[in-house]
């Protein structure tokens, strides 16, 4: 094998990574088993972190939130993440309402519990927490049992059951407003979930346990 | 349409199993017990001894061991969870008699116990089971933890394994040498203690010693300085997917490994990096859209194309493509096709959703069809209360409120959606191509530049191609010699086929599928089937959507191609062709058996079982017997290999359907050699029937 030969030709897969593909119907092309062992060893390599972006004051973010969507719209950031997610909603069944980030992530709420998440990897799939949401809506220390499902490695989906016990704290006024925190510590899983829930019984802001390898989503209603 | 009830899958049992099975947190009872590293042929182990633990179920693992003089690679998979099956390449300047030797052999290791309480666990092991048996030996062995960081090995090994300190077992028969199993040998011959220690230091460390029993017999007849039997080791693990090792051997070498790990239940990326689905519209109550409710809409004539247009949007920009659409006041049909999502509930639960959005309220059944190369492969139905109802749930629930049904035939009262044909697709990508493996060689490989087009004419009937040239590689250095004894070299000329294919026209044929009936399927292929073949291929295939059981026929006639893969021939052409049965056993294992002519002329069956976990890696053996003499074929006999398919959405996280596929055999013949046809039947539809549907609802909601 010639260099002059495998110059070129190296310049010519380099390229081809980048994924030369064209459809007539308008689909993306599909990854060729050149981006598979560059994306397998790039997330192998050790110490290798999602870059973050500058931190950016959160109240600026959620003022260009609330400007840019006329319904309702949250904001959401996993503990240690500098900049949080903003989301609106964009569905609305039942109780449940589903809200979206620009970049396609999605967040389901039933009453302000979690009931899951989409598009976040280990997603949690669906949830079963009404014992907990009557609990933590009437603001009453009690137990509660609760289900959270996942997909195992196998794709199959798993059950996570848990017993909880829930634990209201004293009243607080935050700008005029009477809020009650609310403690909700589920086990096995160990998940401490908080919430502040407002004198009508829905819940305003919360740190929600979304599953193994996920941890915590700190959930802030920018507007309801 | 027909709905029909399900015989072979029992759906009751498996919205049982979807939903209370074991739960995620805890363990089930005794599960294998795997180890903490790889030793220096990649198998569980310490340094050059074995210990009884195994790798994690499915998992694939590399390992290269490289010593002044010596080098080893391999390839594992965790076949079982019990069962591990390692391929390993050999390369040794202590071997060979002066020459350097290049040896390829194969492993199996099982554990027959795993550890409960007291017990350790226990494993039996064929080291280098076939063909020259350079380093063949059996163990049997033990391994005990205690507490979580410390493991202690100690086990009996025969041939090479009982070298040092051997005892009784008389005259160890010798290799057969001719690629056959070497069953004669195992478990013959002196039988020598070893042991070893293990100890996890930290989660990434481990330092681990052993005393061996193998005494370096031929490499010390080379000048390999076998000092002591202690050697010592120590491994350290960057991820749970790369990790390095080094060790000290016989107080005289030093050694280094590399190992990769990929685990298909611990993807590199964690599953589910998509676009989020778009949510559920309930719809409006009946006083707020009279019209919409009472199906007096559909009176209206530009109503159904307009909601037909606005359907083949969303789900394009869903990575799916509208076919044909059937839509009355009450219900409604499409024919998509799902081109991104390699679990197939996913796609069906997009589409269920964007109907929520797009159609009108009185419109309640939802019959989403799966179309594969322009066949409807199989009807899902959904009625939309229960869509509403339960959108987000556990998947077991609207599980248990769908029907999947045969798919119905013919375009009678569909519409189909204009500008989709005629469709071109084409990608221009890297390749790689392994060279024929030859006994004593090294192994070669070539890289280079693909395009693929696809051109479709009409549902079903499509024009494909690819064209590689090589960029660079050893290929064509090689030496390759098309076998002697055979009646007709029909295969063992590869070699040849990829040291002469510069700017090769891989394959460019015409294909046509359809549906003759129902539970039945259908392919011709006309042109250049594959690199070595091109002629005419036909096939069909009986399979109702819920069975287990598949019946195939194929007949091709064939003609070789010439050694530049452009447009001639050669003189032999031949008809071969067979009748298959294919069997879904469940849990991802799939049987196939064929009986039939094959290319050169020979008469015979294939066995081939496969096992796929449900995030798509398959892992699959197979073998074929015909009445080509085993003097006929030449080394190894008869024709027999493994394959791999490692989706690439595990990699990336992203839905896709593509895979990476590889096949290695243990040597290359011409007795018991099929036409490598691109899309046949069997794999085209199985994705879209209910056994694997059932395996991958866990993601509808998805």
């Amino acid at each position: 094998m010639s260099l002059k030969r495998a110059i070129p030709a190296a310049l010519l897969c380099a390229l081809a990574l980048g994924a030369c593909a064209r459809d007539s119907a308008g689909l993306g092309a599909a990854p060729t088993g050149g981006s598979l062992l560059a994306g397998s060893l790039a997330s192998a390599l050790p110490g290798r972190k999602a870059k973050a972006g500058a931190p950016q004051d959160v109240a600026t973010i959620a003022v260009n939130a609330l400007a840019a969507n006329s319904g309702p719209v949250l904001l959401a950031q996993f503990d240690g993440v500098p900049t949080p997610m903003v989301m609106a909603e964009r569905g609305r069944n039942g109780a449940m309402r589903t809200f979206i980030s620009p970049d396609n992530r999605a967040l389901i709420l039933r009453d302000g519990m979690m009931a899951g998440t989409r598009g976040l990897g280990r997603d949690l799939m669906s949830s079963e927490t009404a014992e907990s949401a009557a609990l933590i809506g009437a603001r009453k220390a009690g137990t509660a049992k609760r289900v959270q499902y996942y997909l195992d490695g196998d794709g199959l989906e798993r059950p996570l059951p848990m017993t909880c016990s829930i634990a209201p704290g004293a009243p607080l006024q935050q700008q005029g407003v009477t809020v009650t925190p609310v403690s909700e510590t589920c086990a096995p899983a160990g998940a401490e979930n908080s919430y502040m829930v407002g004198a009508d019984g829905r819940i305003l802001a919360s740190r929600q346990w979304i599953g193994p390898r996920m941890g915590y989503l700190n959930i802030t209603q920018l507007r309801d | 349409m027909t709905v029909r009830k399900y015989g072979g899958f029992g759906k009751a049992a498996m919205i049982a199993a979807l939903g209370m099975t074991t739960a995620l947190a805890g363990g089930a009872g005794a599960e294998p017990t795997t180890g903490f590293s790889f030793n220096s042929f990649g198998l569980p182990g310490l340094i050059d001894m074995p210990s009884a633990e195994v790798r994690p179920d499915g998992e694939f693992s590399s390992t290269v061991a490289l010593r002044d003089g010596d080098m080893r690679g391999s390839f594992s998979f965790q076949i079982l969870p019990s069962l591990t099956g390692t391929l390993r390449f050999s390369r040794s300047d202590e071997l060979g008699g002066g020459d350097t030797l290049k040896d390829r052999s194969f492993d199996l290791h099982w554990q027959i116990l795993s550890e409960e309480g007291w017990r350790p666990a226990v494993a039996v092991g064929l080291r280098d089971m076939v063909g020259s048996g350079t380093y063949s030996s059996e163990y049997l062995v033990a391994t005990k933890s205690f507490g979580p960081r410390i493991k202690a090995t100690a086990g009996l090994g025969w041939g090479r394994l009982g070298t040092e300190g051997g005892h009784g077992g008389g005259t160890r028969p010798a290799p057969s040498g001719d690629g056959d199993i070497n069953s004669d040998m195992w478990f013959r011959g002196p039988v020598a203690p070893f042991a070893g220690l293990a100890y996890a230091a930290s989660d990434r460390l481990t330092l681990k010693a052993e005393l061996s029993s193998d005494a370096y017999l031929a490499e010390v007849a080379n000048g390999f300085d076998r000092k002591t039997s202690l050697n010592i080791g120590a491994d350290y693990k960057f991820n749970e997917m790369i990790g390095v090792g080094a060790y000290y051997l016989a107080g005289s070498e030093v050694g280094v490994q590399v190992n990769i790990a990929l685990d298909p239940r611990n993807p590199p990326a964690p599953s589910g990096l998509e676009r989020a689905p778009l949510p559920v519209r309930p719809r409006v109550a009946p006083g707020a859209d009279v019209a919409g409710w009472s199906g007096a809409w559909s009176a209206d004539p530009t109503a159904r194309p307009a909601i037909q247009a606005s359907v083949a949007d969303a789900l394009k920009a869903d990575g799916q493509l509208l076919e044909s659409m059937k839509l009355t006041a009450t219900g409604v049909e499409l024919r998509v096709r799902n081109e991104t999502y390699d679990a197939r509930p996913q796609a069906i639960g997009h589409v269920a959703r964007i109907l929520t959005r797009a159609m009108p309220p009185s419109v309640e059944s939802f019959t989403i069809t799966l179309v594969e190369k322009g066949m409807p492969t199989s009807s899902t139905t959904l009625q939309r209360s229960d869509i509403e109802a339960m959108e987000n749930g556990p998947a077991h629930e609207i599980l248990a409120k769908t029907t999947i049904s045969e798919a119905a035939l013919g375009t009678a009262g569909y519409d189909a959606n204009p500008d989709l044909y005629p469709r071109y697709k084409f990608a221009l990508s890297p390749y790689l191509d392994l060279g024929p493996h030859q006994a004593g060689e090294d192994m070669r490989a070539d890289v280079g530049l693909q395009f693929k087009g696809r051109f479709e004419l009409a549902p079903g009937l499509l024009l494909s191609g690819t064209v590689r040239q090589r960029a660079a590689g050893n290929i064509e250095d090689g030496t390759y010699t098309p076998s002697l004894t055979s009646p007709a070299v029909v295969r063992s000329d590869i070699g040849l086929y990829k040291q002469e294919g510069d700017l090769a026209v891989q394959n460019l044929m015409l294909s046509w599928y359809g549906r003759p009936g129902d539970n039945l399927y259908s392919r011709v292929s006309v042109g250049y089937l594959e690199r070595m073949y091109g002629g005419v291929s036909g096939e069909v295939l009986w399979k109702p959507v819920d069975s287990r059981l598949a019946l195939g026929a194929e007949l091709n006639w064939v003609k070789k191609r010439d050694y530049d893969q452009h447009f001639g021939f050669q003189d032999y052409d031949t008809v071969s062709g067979h009748v298959s049965a294919y069997y879904d056993f469940g849990k991802g294992l799939t049987g196939q058996l064929d009986l039939g002519r094959y290319l050169a002329e020979d008469w015979g069956a294939t066995v081939s079982v496969d096992r796929e976990l449900a995030n798509g890696w398959k892992v699959g053996a197979f073998a074929t017997l015909t009445d080509m003499s085993q003097a006929e074929f030449g080394e190894g006999g008869f024709d027999k290999g493994i394959r791999l398919s490692i989706p690439l959405s595990w990699a990336q996280g992203k839905p896709t359907l593509a895979t990476f596929d590889h096949t290695v055999r243990q040597s290359i013949g011409d007795g018991g050699a099929r036409v490598n046809v691109e899309g046949r039947l069997y794999e085209t539809i199985k994705d879209t029937h209910v056994g694997a549907l059932y395996d991958d609802w866990g993601r509808v909601w998805r």
